[in-house]
């Protein structure tokens, strides 16, 4: 009885070439760059740090947001930057019961905030007494189009029913949790004020339509991870 | 000092209004009157019945114009010899939820009946939906007096061969249930023949099925934002547009027993 198979013996090679390539390869790390490999991905304490490398693409918060004309309930995450982590980018996708149209809606969003000031108020509590920015947000179906389908005669309708600008202001409480203990480093609850291009151009030249017909309101939760 | 303002901050949103949360610009999501079109259709029918002359308004193409039409509702309002209004279409610019609902409250100010028709930019994303759940059908018809109004969606251009339009099975039917009573048919559509919304190629025929109903005094229309009165067929049949609200300008029309009707622009 043979001990291997031809397809056996190939498999092996090829793990063989794989084993010796790889080790080629730490080999060659090991010495270039051996203390930047250990800091980058293990913290001075020991822990594992997950946004070493291709980590920084994690998310560093989640975000749930109601309202707001982005969906019923949108969930995201995002990362923050900049000088103070004034700067925050998000990316949502929401959820749009059909109401009284005969589909369920899926809508997407991306969102910049600026954030200027931090108050802290006593121990855990941080105030944040403006977030401001916009978001774009896409709302997915035949039904919603970029541009307008070539069946219609030049610039007729002359806007996009799939893509809103959204621009918004509001403020925002945090908790910082005690350290090592949560998985959640904080947790922010927030509201804004929002509109959008179309109920822009609607309230222009419109004394009928006051605040509350074009100003939209909206509340989320922030846990920040990392 | 910190609970106060942490108060202060979570009693915002509450003080603002449940209202105000929108999910999104298209998201349906329909509060207040529904289904108007019925309701009123019934209010004209039982204030029209028996009568041999009716006097109504047509007006339309109120999109993102609130204040004119706000002053049309008044205006209207001043004068007590209307039977009913028909709105000719384009309620709203972008179909969004909240036009229609805006519009709807404006329009629901007047003392008279109306009915709406259902216009092109009403057909935008989903707002056929919003308008069959605010108003009705986008076919329908209603007697006033010894007057059939049959009210159409010409919106070809917005169909793509999808849905038939204008839907000549539903105006067959119309042609099948006339009644004796309704000697006189005036017809309602947005979009008149020739319009580069209408299904052209039908035009003509169109036309033709139209002059089957009894007595068919005239046709009205919106959509060119500017008062038109054409015979477009050669043939006698009168198609009167009325122009957008925005001009500040209604058309009234009196059907009298002799068989005969006059109309009248009005400015306000």
């Amino acid at each position: 009885m043979k001990l291997f198979t031809t397809n056996t013996k190939i498999i092996l090679f090829a793990f063989f070439v794989l084993l010796v390539g790889t080790a080629k390869v730490s080999a060659q790390r090991v010495i270039r760059d051996t203390v930047h490999i250990i800091t980058d991905s293990i913290k001075p304490n020991g822990e594992k740090n997950y946004r070493a490398g291709w980590g920084v693409l994690i998310p560093e918060y989640a975000k749930i947001q109601y309202a707001g004309s982005m969906a019923l309930i949108s969930v995201g995450g995002g990362w923050d930057y900049g000088k103070n982590k004034h700067w925050e980018t998000d990316v949502f996708v929401g959820f749009l019961p059909h109401y009284s149209t005969s589909k369920n809606k899926i809508t997407f969003t991306v969102k910049q905030n600026y954030i200027p000031w931090r108050i802290t108020a006593g121990p855990r509590f941080t105030i944040e007494p403006l977030t401001t920015g916009l978001y774009l947000n896409s709302i997915w179906g035949r039904d919603f189009w970029v541009a307008e389908p070539e069946k219609y005669p030049n610039s007729y309708y002359a806007f996009s029913s799939k893509i809103r600008i959204n621009v918004f202001a509001g403020q925002r409480v945090t908790y910082n949790f005690e350290k090592q203990r949560d998985f959640f480093r904080s947790a922010s609850f927030f509201y804004e004020v929002s509109t959008n291009d179309l109920y822009l151009l609607s309230a222009v030249k419109n004394s009928y339509l006051k605040p509350k017909d074009y100003l939209v309101l909206s509340l989320g939760v922030k846990l920040q991870m990392f | 000092m910190i609970r106060k303002l942490l108060l202060s901050f979570a009693l915002l949103p509450l003080l603002a209004g449940c209202d105000m949360f929108d999910s999104h610009p298209y998201d349906g999501q329909i509060t207040g009157d529904k289904g108007i079109n019925a309701k009123n259709i019934a209010r004209i029918e039982a204030a029209c019945a028996g009568k041999t002359s009716i006097k109504f308004v047509s007006m339309g193409d109120s999109q993102r114009w609130y204040d004119e039409t706000e002053e049309f509702v008044h205006a209207l309002n001043e004068r007590d010899d209307i039977d009913f209004v028909i709105h000719a279409g384009d309620l709203t610019d972008f179909g969004a939820t909240e036009e229609f609902m805006w519009m709807r409250d404006i329009m629901n100010g007047l003392n008279v009946p109306y009915v709406a028709l259902l216009g092109n930019h009403d057909c935008l994303a989903n707002g056929q939906d919003i308008f069959h759940t605010i108003f009705g059908p986008e076919n329908f018809s209603f007697k006033a007096g010894n007057v059939n109004f049959i009210c159409l969606n010409t919106n070809a251009l917005e169909f793509d061969y999808s849905h038939p339009v204008p839907d000549f099975e539903f105006i067959e039917n119309e042609r099948d249930r006339q009644q004796p009573e309704q000697s006189k048919t005036v017809f309602a559509m947005h979009v008149r023949p020739y319009s580069e919304q209408f299904n052209n190629n039908i035009a003509r025929v169109f036309q033709s099925v139209i002059k089957g109903f009894p007595n068919l005094q005239f046709c009205i229309n919106g959509h060119d934002h500017h008062i038109q009165a054409d015979d477009l067929f050669n043939d006698g049949v009168m198609y009167y547009g009325s122009a957008s609200i925005e001009k500040k300008s209604y058309i009234v029309y009196t059907i009298t027993p002799n068989n005969q009707y006059t109309y009248e622009v009005v400015y306000y």
